[in-house]
């Protein structure tokens, strides 16, 4: 048995899962996880949403130690169920994913426009988002990838930088802890609903499996997973307490999309704000940039396989990149950013996306028990402890939180309610059926084309023409 | 299954193949790796040499530390290398199993799909 020239190490691994979850818009996720909660007891619901997709890493680790493949949730989904659900599933988790780009550059263009004025707050705005979603694409586009060195210096400078402001913090604000226990908003319903949305912090620790494939120990991703939920959730707890002290009750309540800024400079005046500011960019453009590089990726292995248009596996002749995945992927992403930038609801798709993860970790943690029960031999270099206890959990836990976010109604922090997210529910369900005819109608057509034109080509290898 | 001397006839054709293709030696200009072919099958090692996108050299067994490695049944790595099979398909059904990097394994494939569009 050979082994690979260039290994991953657990340090990459922990940084790359971590670092696709740091994002601008974690700071707005938070700040509403504090919102449901008693903003001094956030850590709470943090913790137990940190657990939760513990558990879910869990589930993650054993298929992908029986499948160590970027080929991943398709191939988890097409060996327990079929072809068309992995699809339709798959298809449906990719879409949804890049439309976090929405929320994600209207959060980092309120970063800028709030800070460097050019023209007016909504212009400036909108160049921002362009600039920043166009300069994401440019990289994509030639090609050029950040290694797995760059990704470790970058996600530790962020956990670090965070951890060091929240010490600070807690050594200069008084944090009223005991009035915080004794408030009526410190519920066990409340702490739940608030752990519902405190997923979205986590968002994307499981795209590291596709490193799987890089590793010679596939434990390596299950562990690094884990260490990564760990870390984030002490950094989260300890950052979103401290953000919360250190805003004024005004602030709170003017609904600002941009609450660490606003803390910054409360904080530490313009040179922490340009510290942030800097530190948004970064988290902003790594998880977009990693997202976008997956997502054009994944485009390109359905169009190889006819599930998407050909046209889609087309590479550039220079670059050898999927130059048409990528600028069909910035053409949705400014659509749904642009959307965001007139609606103004980019609380919307951070709901949207914490409920997306929460069906995901389900569908999961199914695959995980049918796994077993087809395939109960198969070499899992990983096998979740307790029987299948631990995905039974799994299930339930993020149905009742996916389904308790739906029944909730999304408000800001006065109590002004923003919208009622049974919509959320429907968009969802809206794409759902829509990746569902997709699958049904017109994945056939194309799989059928393809298999005519196979049946008409002559095979070259020799004694195999007929 | 494919004994080692198709597999290697199939290398000698891909060789061909994909030297002679000007557009493919374009993209891959900058790409040098050394790939490991194991066919799960019967055990049997191919390593292949590819400096700026020229395949240089193929041989049978395992030589050197590999960028790449490939592992598949006889019958995949000798239709893949005669170009009558798509490995992306069957990858995405798990028949063929690589060690490397997303871009190698993009570029791997960018291979089949530039030489013979119609698989």
């Amino acid at each position: 048995m050979t082994t690979l020239k260039k290994v991953l190490k657990l340090r990459t691994v922990v940084s790359t899962s971590a670092g696709m979850a740091l994002a601008t818009s974690c700071y707005l996720a938070g700040l509403q996880v504090a919102t449901i909660m008693v903003g001094e007891l956030a850590w709470i619901s943090i913790l137990v949403a940190g657990f939760f997709c513990l558990l879910s890493s869990m589930c993650f680790s054993e298929l992908t130690s029986l499948y160590p493949t970027a080929a991943g949730i398709k191939l988890f989904i097409q060996s327990a169920f079929n072809e068309k659900a992995a699809i339709a599933i798959g298809a449906f988790y990719v879409l949804l994913g890049i439309s976090m780009v929405g929320a994600e550059s209207y959060l980092l263009s309120s970063v800028l426009s709030g800070t460097f004025t050019m023209v007016n707050a909504n212009i400036d705005k909108f160049i921002w988002m362009l600039f920043f979603i166009v300069f994401v694409a440019c990289i994509n586009y030639r090609g050029i990838f950040i290694t797995g060195l760059v990704q470790d210096i970058l996600t530790y400078i962020m956990l670090g930088f965070l951890v060091i402001v929240s010490i600070y913090t807690f050594s200069t604000q008084d944090i009223a802890m005991s009035a915080a226990l004794q408030s009526t908003q410190f519920t066990l319903a409340n702490v739940l609903k608030a752990a519902g949305v405190g997923v979205f912090l986590y968002v994307g620790f499981e795209w590291v499996t596709p490193l799987a494939e890089e590793t010679t120990d596939y434990k390596l991703i299950g562990r690094g997973m884990m260490i990564a939920i760990g870390i984030l959730s002490i950094v989260y707890s300890m950052f979103v307490v401290a953000m919360y002290t250190g805003l004024t009750k005004e602030q709170l309540v003017s609904g600002t999309p941009i609450p660490h800024i606003v803390f910054a400079r409360n904080l530490f005046g313009t040179p922490g704000v340009i510290f942030f500011i800097f530190m948004s960019i970064l988290a902003s453009v790594t998880s977009f940039n990693a997202g976008l590089l997956n997502t054009s990726r994944f485009a390109y292995a359905m169009a190889r396989d006819n599930v998407l248009p050909k046209v889609f596996s087309k590479l550039h002749p220079d670059y050898a990149t999927p130059w048409v995945s990528i600028l069909a992927l910035l053409v949705f992403a400014i659509i749904i950013s642009f959307f965001i930038l007139i609606t103004h609801q980019y609380l919307f798709i951070i709901v949207m996306a914490a409920a997306l993860e929460c069906i995901i970790y389900v569908v999961m943690a199914v695959c995980v028990i049918r796994l077993r029960k087809k395939q109960p031999d198969a070499e899992r270099s990983f096998k979740i402890p307790f029987g299948n206890l631990i995905p039974i959990i799994t299930i339930v836990v993020f149905t009742g939180l996916a389904l308790g976010l739906f029944a909730d109604v999304s408000r800001d922090y006065s109590g002004k309610v923003l919208f009622h997210n049974y919509w959320v529910a429907l968009v969802m369900f809206a794409f759902a059926i829509a990746t569902t005819l997709y699958t049904l109608f017109v994945v056939p057509v194309f799989k059928n084309k393809a298999a005519e034109l196979a049946k008409t080509r002559q095979k070259r290898r020799p004694g195999r023409q007929a | 299954m494919a004994a080692k001397e198709e597999i290697l006839e199939a290398l000698a054709d891909y060789q061909v193949q994909c030297n002679n293709n000007a557009r493919l030696r374009r993209m891959q200009r900058d790409w040098s790796k050394l790939i490991h072919f194991l066919s799960e099958d019967t055990g049997d090692y191919f390593t292949m040499d590819v400096k700026n996108g020229e395949i240089m050299s193929y041989e049978s067994g395992a030589s050197g530390t590999p960028d790449i490695i490939v592992t598949t049944l006889s019958e995949n790595l000798c239709d893949m290398f005669w170009g009558d099979l798509n490995p992306s398909q069957k990858y995405l059904d798990g028949e063929i199993k690589v060690k490397a990097t997303q871009e190698d394994i993009m570029r791997l494939d960018a291979i089949t799909m530039i030489i013979w569009p119609d698989v």
